[in-house]
This record gives C-alpha cells, structure tokens and sequence, in this order.
C-alpha cells in the first residue's frame, strides 16, 4: 500500500447542491486520501449520487469548495475532471450500448491512425480493440471480443466493462458509484479485489454501495451521509454491520 | 479475475453448417435485403414500362437521389445522434429562393457562369447552415426538444421561403436553365459534387472519431458527457451539417428546376427520414449506416419515378414512401432484439 500520508488528495468544503427545491445536500465536507478506500454509504436520497456528481464534475456546486491536491478547482464540465485525472463509474449510467466494448473503453480518448488520416480524425480502431482487452485484462476483466456492442453482454458483463474502463483509465482519484449493482456474488468479490489493487497502486477510491458487508470488507474509512448531511465520518474499525445500518437509518443516533 | 459469465470461448464452426449459416447471415443483413428489393423494384417498373431503364429515365431518378441523398446523409448524422431534423425540406426551398435571388442579380450583371454557380452555390449553403445552428441553438440553448425545434423551423423556413419569393418561382431565366447542364465530363456537376459528399460523409461516420462521438451521443447522452465529449458542440455541428447539405440541395433543385421556387423541398424531410430509416437507422438513435441511408434514398427515388412513369396519379408516390416507412419500421421491430 502506498503512504496514506496527511495530504488530502481531494476534498469537497462546505459543499451544497439543490435541485429546485430538493436540498440534496448540505454543508458536506468530505476527504479523499491517496491510497484510501472511503466507503460513501446512505439510504436512497441521502445524496451520495450528487456528491459523485458533483466530485466528477457533472453538477457545480452551489456552495462550497472543491480542492484537488490543494488548489482549489471548479469544473465546468466532466471533462475537466478527467483531465485532471478523476475517473467515475456512474451508476447504470457509464456506457453506451450501442457501440462496441472497445469503443466504449476508448470513449472520449479514442487513438487515432498515424498521419494524415489520424489528423483528419480517422481512428485506429484494431488497435483500440486490442489494447481495450489488455486494459480490462490488466485490472483483472477478462471478456471474449471486444468488437461485441455492450448491448449484446449481460448486466454483470456490461457492469465489468464499466468497472474496467474506469479503474483502467484512473491515475488519482476513482469515484465508483456502485460498482457491484448487477452483479454476483463472486464477480461482486472480484470486484472488491481490483478496488484494493487500484487502491494500493495509490488511488485515492470513493466506493458507494447499498451493500454494506462490501462496504465493511473493502474500505478504509466510511462516511455516512443522511438526508443530504454527513452525520458520520470515521475509520472502518469504528464500525460493524449493526452500528453502520443504525447509523444509516438514523437509529442509533441518540446513543 | 473478473470472468464474465457467458461469455465462453469461440465455439469453432461445425464443418456443413457454413452455407447455412451464411444464407442466415445474408437474410439477417439488411443491407443485403435493401440490394434485393432494389433490384425487385427495377425489375417491377421496367416489366411494367420498359422506359424505365432508358438513359434519359435514369438520369431523372440520378437528378432526384441528387438532392434527396444530400438531405438524407445529414438526416443520417441526425438520426444516429439521437435526434431529428425535420426542416430539411424548408431549408431546401428558402436556400433556393434566396440562392435564386442573388444569382438572378449576377445573370443580370452578366457574370460568368462558373461565377454564378459558384456564387448561387455559397449562398444556398449559407442559408442552409444558418438554419442548422438555429436549430441547434433552439435545442441547446432554449432547451426544446429536436422534434419541437426543427418542427418550428420547418414552419418558419417554409414560410419566409413563400415571404420574400411572394410564392412565384424566382429567377425563371433562359440563362438560368443554360445552368443546369453544367457538366464536367459526363458527369454533372450535382452529380460530382454527391459522389465525393457520399464518400467523405461515409467514411467519417463510419471510422472517424467525429462519427463514434455522434453514436455515442445518440446511444447514451450521459455516457458521453461523462466520457468528456463536448455534447453541445458536437450536437451543433451535427445539425449544422444537416442544415448546409440542405442548402446544396437547394441548389441542386435550382438547377434542376431552373428557378427557386417556395415549394421546392416540400415534404422532403419526410423522404429523407425515410431514406434513412428503411436503412436501418434506429429514430432512437446510436444505430444509422450511411450504406443503408444510399440504398434507401435510391428504393425511394425508384419507387417515385416508377410509379409516375407507370402512370400512377402523382400523388400516390406519398401513400407508397408511407408504406415503406411502415415496411422499413416494421423490419426493425422483428428484428432479433438487440437493444440496451
């Protein structure tokens, strides 16, 4: 595991998102560590869903700061996160079903021919198509033809596609909003493992996830986030299945 | 190791099951079955009235794929980004009105005839552009939908093409008429012109980075904003192409016709939708081959000479384009489902 030292690898300050009148959410503040897995954990509409939105660039803020390795930045678009090398898997978003599993691996940052074909925009899809099977291999996602369209995988391929081109493409931050949705039991455990060989190449990996055995076994530290605000913040050996349900639903916070 | 499930090694082909499965193959592949009823339709028409299959005959179905394949490659790029382009047809008329105008001035001021058509060729174009990025600017900009948008400016284009021609043809001139036999070779130019549009439209939608962003954006608008496309700007260009190659065609109906007349592009976006989809475009977008957009375009150009030189009433070329939208849409339906 690289060093977890004290530098914030990225941070989200006082940060609040509305839509109309939906606070979806308030005041979070919310650290990312190089070489940490944080467990992002809530019921439906606690707002972790806005929070990747807004980490990854899709919605600005309407409030508060995101600061990246310390500088402050403000996304115009997903873009530009990418660029700065945070990668998202969205949920049951990411892909586009029509186009081939190398398309989708190189989508947005396709290679192009050499020459003058390269120039005027022609791609080198052999190449794409191979090097996307290498890519999925490497991070552990081994699927036969890469020139198949998503649409012909099933859901647990299709999701391993997503997983694998996002941790494939990941050089700082890795921002994976459930990542083991459609899956099964055992893909969903393999899923777990490329997390923590993406963690200890010293990624910084934000993982949300309903199922919170994944969420004990895998993370470094969970936040928990409720109505829209961060109620706890603490490192996995604080919690266990009971404490962590509790503090979802809001039971245990009188204790 | 994240084995997907189901997705087992090649199975190697059973020996014998070859010419099965390539008739299966040849049945399943659209562009196959286009290529056949094409020939069926050539067959029909010229059983019915040999004429068909006269050079003068096929030079007047070459003139109308002329102008419908220019609206029907754009409409393809439309089609495949998950929208619709239904002013064509207006951009078409107004180009030519307005390309009609400026050229009857330059044949006035007796300017060479290359000039004129270069002149007349830039105007039309520009209108025809100028339509396209309003029709972008309505989508991105005031938020409305491609149907509702182009629907406006299919209303809008149409009526100031009928405005500023006060609904007269303009530029019914000997001279003007000189114009449409300009040929190079023995191509005309219309025609010169379309075989490069065809090819260079070809090969970008198919194998450029520009024509993967249109299906992406066409097969998930999010999946491509998150993979860091500039949808906005890529929409815009989309429809801008649509826009500018109606505003060829108007030219190309100018020449023709010798005149911009108000009406000239009346009802077809509708032919070029069709086109387009007896392709094999899905109208939800992320699925369009410009292959199948040629073969449609000339199905329709066939069907509509066909049925005037089998002395057909005129206006039963409409009920049949109807049917083989219905027929093409139908087609999609059965298909084998291999959606998302």
């Amino acid at each position: 595991m690289s060093a977890v030292g004290d530098a914030v690898l990225y941070e989200a300050v006082g940060v609040s998102k509305s839509y109309g009148s939906v606070e979806a959410l308030l005041d979070v503040d919310f650290k990312l560590h190089s070489g940490e897995v944080v467990g992002l954990v809530g019921d439906n509409g606690a707002g972790k869903s806005t929070l990747v939105k807004v980490l990854s660039g899709v919605h600005p803020p309407d409030s508060g700061k995101l600061v990246l390795e310390g500088v402050e930045r403000h996304w115009a678009s997903p873009h530009e996160a990418l660029a700065a090398e945070i990668e998202t898997l969205y949920q049951d978003a990411g892909l586009a079903p029509h186009l081939s599993i190398g398309a989708n691996v190189f989508l947005g940052r396709e290679i192009l021919r050499p020459g003058i074909l390269g120039r005027l925009g022609f791609m080198a899809q052999r190449q794409m198509d191979r090097a996307a099977l290498h890519e999925l291999a490497q991070v552990g996602i081994e699927i036969q033809g890469s020139r198949k369209t998503v649409a012909e995988l099933s859901g647990g391929q299709r999701q391993a596609v997503a997983i694998g081109r996002a941790v494939a493409w990941a050089r700082k931050v890795l921002l994976l909003d459930e990542p083991t949705n459609h899956l099964g039991a055992r893909q969903a455990l393999e899923v777990l493992e490329v997390i923590r060989k993406a963690r200890d190449r010293g990624l910084g990996v934000v993982f949300i996830s309903h199922t919170l055995p994944h969420v004990l076994q895998v993370c470094d530290r969970i936040v928990v986030l409720r109505l829209g605000r961060v109620v706890r913040d603490a490192p996995t050996s604080e919690f266990d299945a009971e404490s962590l349900l509790g503090t979802i639903t809001g039971l245990l916070e009188a204790s | 190791m994240v084995t997907s499930t189901g997705a087992v090694a090649p199975a190697g082909r059973r020996p014998g099951g070859a010419v099965r499965s390539m008739v299966r193959g040849l049945v399943g592949n659209q562009q196959f079955m286009l290529l056949i009823a094409l020939a069926a339709l050539v067959a029909y028409f010229t059983a019915r009235a040999p004429v068909f299959l006269s050079n003068g005959e096929l030079a007047n179905i070459l003139t109308d794929f002329c102008s419908l394949i220019l609206l029907g490659i754009g409409e393809t790029y439309v089609i495949a980004s998950g929208g619709i382009d239904l002013s064509v047809g207006s951009a078409t008329s107004l180009s030519g009105v307005v390309g009609a105008f400026a050229m009857r001035s330059l044949l006035g001021s007796h300017q060479g005839e290359a000039l004129v058509l270069f002149v007349g060729t830039l105007v039309c174009v520009s209108i025809g552009l100028a339509i396209g990025l309003t029709n972008a600017a309505l989508i991105n900009w005031a938020r409305l939908v491609p149907f509702v948008a182009t629907l406006a400016m299919l209303g809008g284009a149409a009526g100031l093409a009928i405005v500023i021609s006060n609904g007269e043809p303009i530029g019914l001139d000997p001279r003007a008429i000189s114009l449409t036999t300009a040929k190079l070779g023995p191509f005309s130019y219309p025609s010169l012109v379309v075989i490069a549009i065809v090819a260079a439209c070809w090969l970008s939608l198919h194998l450029t980075r520009y024509g993967r962003y249109t299906f992406a954006i066409g097969s998930n608008e999010f999946a491509a904003r998150a993979a860091g496309i500039d949808v906005r700007r890529h929409v815009t260009s989309v429809y801008a192409l649509s826009g500018a190659l109606a505003g060829l065609a108007g030219m190309f109906v100018y020449m023709r016709l010798g005149s911009g007349a108000p009406t000239a592009g009346l009802n077809d976006e509708l032919q070029a939708i069709a086109a387009v989809v007896i392709g094999g475009a899905s109208l939800y977008g992320g699925v369009a081959r410009m292959s199948g957009t040629v073969l449609g375009t000339l199905i329709i150009t066939t069907v509509t000479s066909g049925l005037i030189i089998s002395n057909v009433q005129a206006n039963w070329d409409q009920v049949a384009v109807a049917l083989l939208i219905a027929a093409a849409a139908a087609m999609q339906a059965l298909r084998p489902a291999r959606r998302a």
